[in-house]
């Protein structure tokens, strides 16, 4: 999959429109200059939106399309092409294609023309979306067609890419409209636009068999994706599978399952869960030993060694962990990673001072986060308690520490099935590099798939789901896999 | 045959001791240097620092004697940091001699993802390779900052950001940058691969 750099010009300067609205610009400054700061490569393709073109139907940014052509840029142009004329300016002005929105869904007659004219490669119908329902003008006016007939109609003139935006998720930062993508059936190479802004974004659209290239503009403005990383990412989507992975809470060494982190029941022996779920495929065990005191510390390590002998995957260890001592402890019972939360938030130093003994890689943070008001809290003590402690800033503070991973607890989706908080996935993957584990309200395939595909999550953790063998974990990676999701 | 696991402190020895007995191995698990260099069948492992490693290797006599097995016709499998120490240099934090067993240099990852690499990776065995018998496009753990690239003596490649050296053999002498102990089936089919190996 490509990954397009897209700037918004208005009067020679780049600039973005949220939600399409002209009374609300954010401005960054000559295009040159953006590009440089974005590092864009040579030979690279970029999208130029004509935005003052878009709405008056005139094209204005011929002369900066005319210097970024010169800077050997593959530039595809668009914004308010209503007639051959204009799409012939774009061309001669250096563009190597022009995006056509309004006419391909408004005038075919038109369209054919510039089509005849140019050619069909040099066409892109960009079509416009909102609430399923094609827009034109700027986004002014509906375009009386749906979806279906518009790409219907632009694959019979022999083009072959449509760039489609889904308006409610352009620039919004919510994340682009994968349920739309997955749902055409279409030879048209698809190019989507809208709503792109993480890294996990754009590996989950490269994901989508139908999507051949994602267009990227304010996020890579804002610096919330890089381009090398994005297109490093794509280069190789398969090689690195997602990971599905089973938890078991554990307490006085057996296999215990709660709703919302009360309501204890018994689900099991840990040594007999551990084994049928790598038989299953788990790509990964992670033990949480849920009512850690100093009493019943010596059964923990115990169930830790006992899972660890019978395991050939990675083992997470985590619950009570207060110490550095602590951590070597479970370390030398068998875990290969310990997982830390309320003594890192009391002392987060306890971070940095396991990662220079044990590595990064040997140390994870289990962040438990509550929904409180508008944000996420980081919470303690088997999620009873709120540290008081914004979770997204906590996970950004982690990874500077030095952990190597996130387990990211929704407290309030926790035993519910009700699905994955998606809305915390996305605040915390977005802010930061390291993995992120989903953990937290399971209940279906989708659910799954959402976590890692618009949750941005590279793991999936889930407990009684598994433990009642309601789903298994082979379900749900041969699911993922439908999906285009690699799995192990 | 009997396999010798060498008891390098800078190891994850139990978990690898663990996974040579499943697949069939009768393990001797020793740091005699003597012993070492009579062994027929040799594991190396190793994790954490390329240096740390080295050093304890040459303070021990370690490294003479694995050279020792190997000039005798030993079969030696060397894992995840063990796998790096058998080529020429390795680049972390300065340069370090390795034991020369198999061509080329480790270098750390370059390009734009997160170092350390954590977790599974796709490996591309080369045809024919007898230790990827069975899983030639497998899927491995990984745990590493630092990889060989392109190396002469590659047998299998994965790709993180750009592609590295997931394995080495040199005649008798292998390596490999995962982990086979925590690598599920795959990773034992490759130990036991090593394991019946003559």
């Amino acid at each position: 999959m490509d990954v397009i750099p897209s700037l918004d010009l208005l009067g020679g300067q780049v600039v973005r429109l949220l939600h399409g609205d002209f009374a609300n610009v954010t401005a960054y400054g000559d295009p040159e200059k953006v590009l440089d700061s974005l590092e864009v490569p040579r030979g690279s393709r970029l999208h130029i939106v004509d935005l003052e073109a878009s709405r008056s139907g005139r094209p204005v940014e011929l002369e900066a399309v005319r210097r970024l052509a010169k800077r050997d840029l593959r530039v595809q142009a668009g914004g308010g092409i209503r007639s051959l004329a204009d799409a012939k300016a774009w061309i001669d002005a250096g563009a190597e294609k022009v995006v056509i929105g309004t006419v391909a869904a408004d005038a075919p007659e038109v369209l054919r023309e510039i089509v005849a004219a140019l050619g069909a490669d040099r066409v892109i119908a960009a079509v416009d979306v909102r609430d399923g329902v094609v827009r034109v003008h700027g986004w002014e006016r509906d375009a009386g067609a749906t979806l279906a007939e518009v790409l219907e109609r632009v694959e019979s003139l022999g083009i072959r890419e449509a760039l489609i935006t889904d308006i409610n998720k352009d620039g919004a930062m919510r994340g682009p409209s994968f349920a739309l993508y997955r749902s055409l059936r279409t030879k048209l190479r698809i190019i989507a636009s809208g709503g792109v802004s993480t890294l996990g974004d754009v590996v989950s659209l490269s994901r989508i068999g139908s999507v051949g290239a994602c267009v990227i503009g304010r996020a890579l403005l804002d610096g919330r994706v890089q381009l090398a990383e994005a297109r490093a990412r794509v280069a190789t989507p398969n090689a690195i599978p997602e990971r599905v992975i089973p938890c078991l809470d554990v307490r006085d060494g057996r296999v215990v399952k709660g709703i919302n982190f009360v309501d204890i029941r018994d689900a099991g022996d840990p040594v007999e869960c551990a084994v049928r779920y790598e038989a299953e495929g788990a790509d990964e065990m992670v033990i949480l030993d849920i009512s850690a005191t100093d009493a019943n510390r010596t059964t923990a390590l115990d169930t830790v060694h006992r899972v660890s002998e019978s395991l050939f995957i990675p083992l997470t260890v985590g619950g009570g962990v207060r110490t550095i001592e602590d951590f070597r402890a479970l370390l030398r019972a068998g875990a290969d990673r310990v997982a830390i939360n309320t003594a890192a938030l009391r002392n987060p130093r306890l971070i940095a001072d396991c990662a220079a003994e044990f590595g990064v890689q040997a140390v994870v943070l289990s962040c438990d986060a509550k929904r409180i008001g508008d944000h996420y809290e980081a919470m303690v003590r088997s999620g009873k308690e709120s540290s008081s402690v914004d979770a997204v800033v906590w996970c950004r503070r982690a990874e500077e520490l030095g952990t190597g991973e996130i387990l990211l607890t929704s407290v309030d989706r926790d035993g519910t099935n009700a699905g994955y908080d998606i809305e915390l996935l996305r605040a915390v993957t977005s802010v930061v590099r390291i993995s992120v584990i989903a953990s937290g309200g399971a209940g279906s395939l989708e659910h799954f798939r959402d976590a890692i595909e618009a949750g941005g999550a590279r793991a999936v953790l889930a407990a009684s789901l598994f433990h009642d063998r309601r789903l298994s974990i082979g379900d749900v990676k041969r699911f993922l896999a439908n999906e285009g999701i690699p799995v192990r | 045959m009997i396999t010798t696991l060498i008891d390098s402190p800078v190891a994850n020895v139990a978990n690898i001791a663990r996974a040579l007995r499943t697949v069939g191995a009768e393990l001797v698990v020793t740091r005699d240097p003597d012993a070492i260099a009579a062994a027929e069948k040799l594991v190396l492992p190793g994790v954490g620092s390329f240096i740390a490693a080295m050093r304890w290797l040459e303070e021990n006599r370690i490294d003479a004697a694995i050279s020792t097995a190997v000039k005798r016709g030993a079969t030696l499998l060397g894992v995840c940091v063990g796998h790096q120490l058998l080529f020429d240099l390795s680049h972390e934090m300065g340069s370090t001699r390795g034991l020369g067993l198999v061509r080329g240099e480790v270098h750390k990852y370059e390009g734009s993802l997160p170092v350390p690499q954590i977790g599974w990776n796709r490996v591309k065995a080369a045809e024919g390779s007898a230790l990827f018998d069975g899983v030639e496009n497998g899927v491995f753990y990984f745990v590493n900052s630092y990889a060989a690239s392109n190396a002469p003596d590659e047998i299998a490649r994965a790709d993180y950001g750009r592609p590295f050296t997931a394995a080495v053999q040199h005649d008798r002498v292998f390596g490999v940058q995962f982990h086979p102990e925590k690598s599920s089936a795959a990773g034992l089919r490759v130990l036991r691969n090593f394991v019946t190996w003559t």
